[in-house]
């Protein structure tokens, strides 16, 4: 699995492509979709685009971390693509990780006649049997954000948080040639969304020979304190100069510690995950390395389209293995994220053309 | 040992201070701050003192006001989640054009009318005030997603006014002190103190003393929420410039309990210390940053961090027993 | 409390002092709950400076006059007279204000807070929104000192007193209100003698001020007789006996009140127990 480290020349809507449309179907689809309402041909009354006319479907889309700002952009991917295909959708899940939780939301799902369901599969077994209960009863089921090899989903959509946290892991050995101290700071250890980032990481350095001690700093959930426990650790603990996250309040936390002691200046390096403003910020002012986009957006707008074409062909058109690619934003890339805030990002509602 | 007149001299001034039930916590907090010192020599540099000082303020400031309401026999479940919405009040009322400044002032008052919500609903309706104010919880919790369209936004920073309101370097701690000590005043050197010691201890006497025991307990609930608000501009201005829908939380809420129940007050009402309160966040924030400067594991943090809670919690109430010297028969 | 018609109210009032109006008195005064009479035809009156003790068994109603009094319910129908002005007793501000004070038997305390508070209990003195605690010390110091309280220290926690200070707080709170008219709910009960001792105390030396009527309920009779100038018994909701303390005596009181419920009747015309009733069915 590779990622596509975009040239600077790169145009939005390619970013936004990435290396994820292998299938020509798919992109077959999204050109007729963007062709807007023209008149259809067929004979039967009109559904979206070119297509004829279906029920409305409705997809839900079971999360862990219901909540969470990252996701924002995938619920805004999810609604674009509903209204592109004239589809509704219900947001589901756990705000805490919390599995039993989500099994509950998922065979809810079912019994209530769902016409897909799309559901991030951050437990090895718990979503096995209800995967295929919903495939039984002709639920397709696609996963996005998290997969398990053994479920048997139609397929999975997006960057997976292992294989990202061994992304980043080798970007860390990079920066480091000659190994050090690094602090990998989870905001809560054992969550289902972040922890995998963070043993990926930890496994990528310890895969690349050279020598590094990683310590995995806990600093909590609440944004505020966060920053301060990574200020705390920093302070006291001076020779490690990684610091490096693996959620998006630790991350924002690292940027605003760095900067408050220009620790670029004394040898540093910071980095990690998401696209809160601050950190995109301290990228561009040269702060902070680099942050990780797993394009959320794409997380939802892609398995919606996949759905409802599974639905509309009867089962023809089946949804294809995406991955959604993983972006290293470095200072180089981070003026396009800064100017304005968008859907995209998540960080506004408002529809916009960026260009 | 009990109820003994109290002797001018320097006797007295010990007496007096064995009697605050604000020792036993104070005593906890100077040994920890000497056992992270000596095992840290960063523990006592500037930076995190300030570090210190940033753990402490959010919820030495809702405990603040939560210690009035605790101490007339009620409790706000839902301040953790008004910390977090106040601040997207005021950033919403100032979108729309209105000047920073009565952006605030508005934003407060909501925190205030959300007080008044939870006052009028348990008083009224006879809830529990438990009950009252999870369900307002989950509403508030509910709203902010909404208002904030679930995504965190930059505090602003430029300004005087939001120099005071958390930019300066000390302000958030400044104002935790500030509204500290006049919370202290006002519960043990005012009328409306008083009165709410009584609705704590004897609500039925109090009103057959003429007192207004539901007023007294709705005004309460309003500093608390009012404090939470509060507390949430500032902390998000001031630490992480931004904020964030999920700030705060339950998670807050309860350090804010918990610092008030360390540092004296009783769960059951009738009596409380709000500089005790104060001293219980600066135990918990101790604690908290005192690991963190140690780099202690992760895992095993949040195990020692309940242990040395409940340490501290047992510690705290033998001191206290031993200065009342509980009364036999 | 029950539905039988009583007796008709027993020997009027006594001879009242000079022409003053009694400072407290209440003419048929009856209280009915649906179809049950709590009270029914109630005449009663204090003087000024008399010390009334109402007994009467545990149903009698004597509770209920005593809310009445202290302006907690309305009567369903008679007078009441304040120095020999009808007076409407809508609420408890109103008969405070009337200067009626009430001891209830939960005494109304404080407990965490200093007994020169709870004396001061929502009559704190202030110098603008700050508490005037040296001075509120001073009066309370003073104050018990007259009434021969003896605290050892007025800052004193309510709840570290014996229960015998802490209803002589009670009552001296009452009194220090300026009342004119003091009710108190069995301040004696669940009061070993020491105790008791210390209120009997107290009120002894209010009866000798002159200046305050007060109505005192107790279930001991020569605790009753000690204190008080009459006694007055209440049973089935009316007065049927009201004698000065000094023209009876315990025995005659215990006689009237447990003999009710005795086979063989009593004074007072009561139901007779249910002993009478087996004992008239048997062949």
């Amino acid at each position: 699995m590779e990622f596509n480290e975009a040239g600077p020349a790169a145009s939005r809507r390619a970013l936004l492509r990435g290396s994820a449309l292998a299938g020509g179907g798919v992109a077959a689809a999204l050109a007729l979709a963007a062709c807007g309402s023209g008149s259809s041909s067929a004979a039967a009354a009109s559904g979206t685009g070119n297509f004829p006319a279906t029920p409305k479907f409705k997809f839900v889309f079971v999360n862990h971390v219901t909540t969470n700002p990252f996701f924002q952009a995938t619920q805004y991917g999810i609604q674009d693509a509903c209204a592109l295909v004239n589809c509704s959708y219900q947001w589901v899940g756990s705000e805490t990780s919390d599995v039993s939780q989500m099994v509950t939301a998922m065979n809810t799902a079912i019994t209530s006649g769902a016409d897909g369901i799309a559901v991030a599969l951050v437990d090895q077994t718990a979503f096995n049997a209800p995967t295929t209960a919903a495939l039984a009863k002709n639920i397709p089921v696609v996963s996005y954000n998290a997969d398990v090899t053994t479920n048997a989903r139609l397929t999975y959509v997006g960057q997976d948080l292992y294989a990202a946290g061994q992304q980043m892991g080798q970007k860390i050995a990079s920066l480091f040639p000659s190994g050090g101290d690094i602090a990998i700071f989870i905001a809560t250890p054992g969550s289902l969304n972040i922890q995998p980032r963070a043993d990926g990481a930890a496994a990528a350095l310890k895969a690349s020979g050279k020598n590094f001690t990683v310590k995995q700093v806990t600093t909590g959930a609440d944004v505020n304190p966060e920053q301060s426990a990574i200020d705390a650790f920093t302070q006291g603990n001076k020779s490690f100069k990684g610091l490096f996250a693996v959620d998006a309040g630790s991350t924002q936390g690292i940027a605003n510690v760095m900067r408050k002691y220009n620790l670029k200046s004394q040898g540093y390096h910071g980095g990690g995950f998401d696209l809160l403003v601050p950190t995109e910020q301290a990228i561009s002012d040269g702060i902070l390395d680099f942050t990780i986009d797993q394009s959320a957006y794409l997380q939802g707008f892609l398995p919606v389209l996949y759905l409802y074409l599974y639905k509309l062909s009867g089962t023809l058109v089946s949804p294809p293995f995406t991955d959604t690619g993983l972006k290293f934003v470095t200072k180089d890339l981070v003026a396009a994220y800064l100017k304005t805030q968008n859907r995209f990002e998540g960080s506004a509602a408002k529809q916009l053309y960026l260009h | 040992m009990l109820s003994k007149q109290r002797i001018p001299g320097l006797a007295g001034v010990s007496r007096t201070l064995l009697r605050m039930r604000e020792l036993s916590v104070i005593a906890v907090v100077v040994v920890l701050l000497l056992y992270f010192g000596v095992s840290n020599s960063a523990f006592f540099s500037s930076s995190n003192l300030g570090n210190i000082a940033n753990f402490t303020s959010a919820a030495a400031i809702i405990a603040a006001g939560e210690v009035f309401l605790l101490v007339c026999g009620e409790i706000d479940l839902s301040t953790g989640m008004t910390f977090a919405l106040i601040p997207f009040v005021m950033m919403s009322v100032n979108d729309h054009g209105v000047p920073m400044f009565f952006a605030v002032i508005i934003a407060l008052l909501v925190a205030a009318v959300i007080g008044v919500f939870n006052g009028l609903v348990s008083q009224l309706l006879k809830l529990p005030s438990f009950i009252t104010t999870l369900g307002t919880l989950y509403l508030l919790h509910g709203i902010t997603l909404k208002v904030s369209n679930n995504f965190p936004r930059p505090a602003p920073q430029d300004g005087f006014l939001m120099k005071i309101l958390g930019v300066g370097e000390w302000t958030e701690i400044i104002w935790a002190v500030l509204l500290v000590t006049l919370m202290q005043v006002i519960l043990t050197q005012t009328r409306w103190g008083v009165h709410t010691i009584a609705t704590g201890a004897n609500t039925l006497g109090a009103s057959e003393a003429g007192i207004s025991t539901q007023w007294v307990k709705i005004r309460a609930f309003m500093i608390a929420s009012t404090f939470a608000g509060f507390a949430g501009i500032l902390d998000g201005t001031h630490i992480s410039h931004s904020f964030d829908p999920n700030a705060g939380g339950n998670d807050l809420m309860f350090e804010a309990v918990a610092a008030c129940v360390i540092g004296g007050t009783a769960l059951i009402g009738g009596s409380g210390t709000v500089v005790g309160a104060l001293f219980g966040a600066l135990l918990l924030a101790v604690l908290q940053d005192g690991f963190n400067i140690q780099g202690v594991s992760a895992t095993t943090f949040i195990m020692i961090e309940g242990i040395a809670i409940l340490i501290a919690m047992v510690l705290n109430t033998q001191l206290g027993r031993l200065r009342r010297g509980v009364k036999e028969g | 409390m029950t539905g039988t018609t009583p007796e008709p109210s027993a020997e009027p009032d006594p001879d009242p002092t000079g022409t003053r109006p009694p400072a407290i008195a209440v003419e048929n005064l009856a209280k009915r709950y649906g179809q049950v009479r709590a009270l029914n035809d109630v005449n009663l009156s204090v003087q000024r400076g008399e010390v009334l003790g109402l007994i009467g068994d545990n149903g009698a109603g004597k509770s209920t006059l005593i809310k009445i009094l202290t302006g907690f319910i309305q009567p369903t129908s008679g007078r009441i007279l304040i120095d020999g002005q009808p007076v409407v007793l809508s609420s408890v501000s109103a008969a405070r204000a009337l200067g009626i004070e009430t001891v209830f038997q939960d005494l109304a305390l404080i407990n965490t807070l200093p007994v020169y508070l709870n004396l001061h209990l929502n009559k704190e003195l202030r110098a603008g929104p700050f508490l005037r605690k040296s001075l509120m010390r001073r009066n309370a110091r003073s104050y018990l000192n007259d009434i021969g309280i003896n605290i050892p220290s007025v800052n004193a926690e309510v709840a570290q007193l014996s229960g015998g200070q802490r209803q002589a707080i009670a009552v001296a709170r009452s009194v220090y209100s300026n009342a004119n008219i003091l009710l108190l709910d069995e301040p004696l009960a669940a009061m070993g003698a020491k105790e008791g001792g210390i209120i009997l105390d107290l009120i002894s030396l209010l009866r000798g001020r002159g200046d305050l009527s007060i109505i005192l309920i107790a279930h001991n009779y020569s605790q009753v007789l000690d204190v008080c100038d009459r006694v007055a018994l209440l049973q089935h909701g009316g007065i049927t006996f009201n004698k000065k303390t000094a023209d009876t005596s315990a025995e005659e009181l215990l006689d009237l009140v447990a003999n009710e419920y005795r086979i063989g009747g009593s004074k007072a015309e009561g139901r007779g127990s249910f002993l009478t009733e087996i004992r008239d069915a048997r062949p």
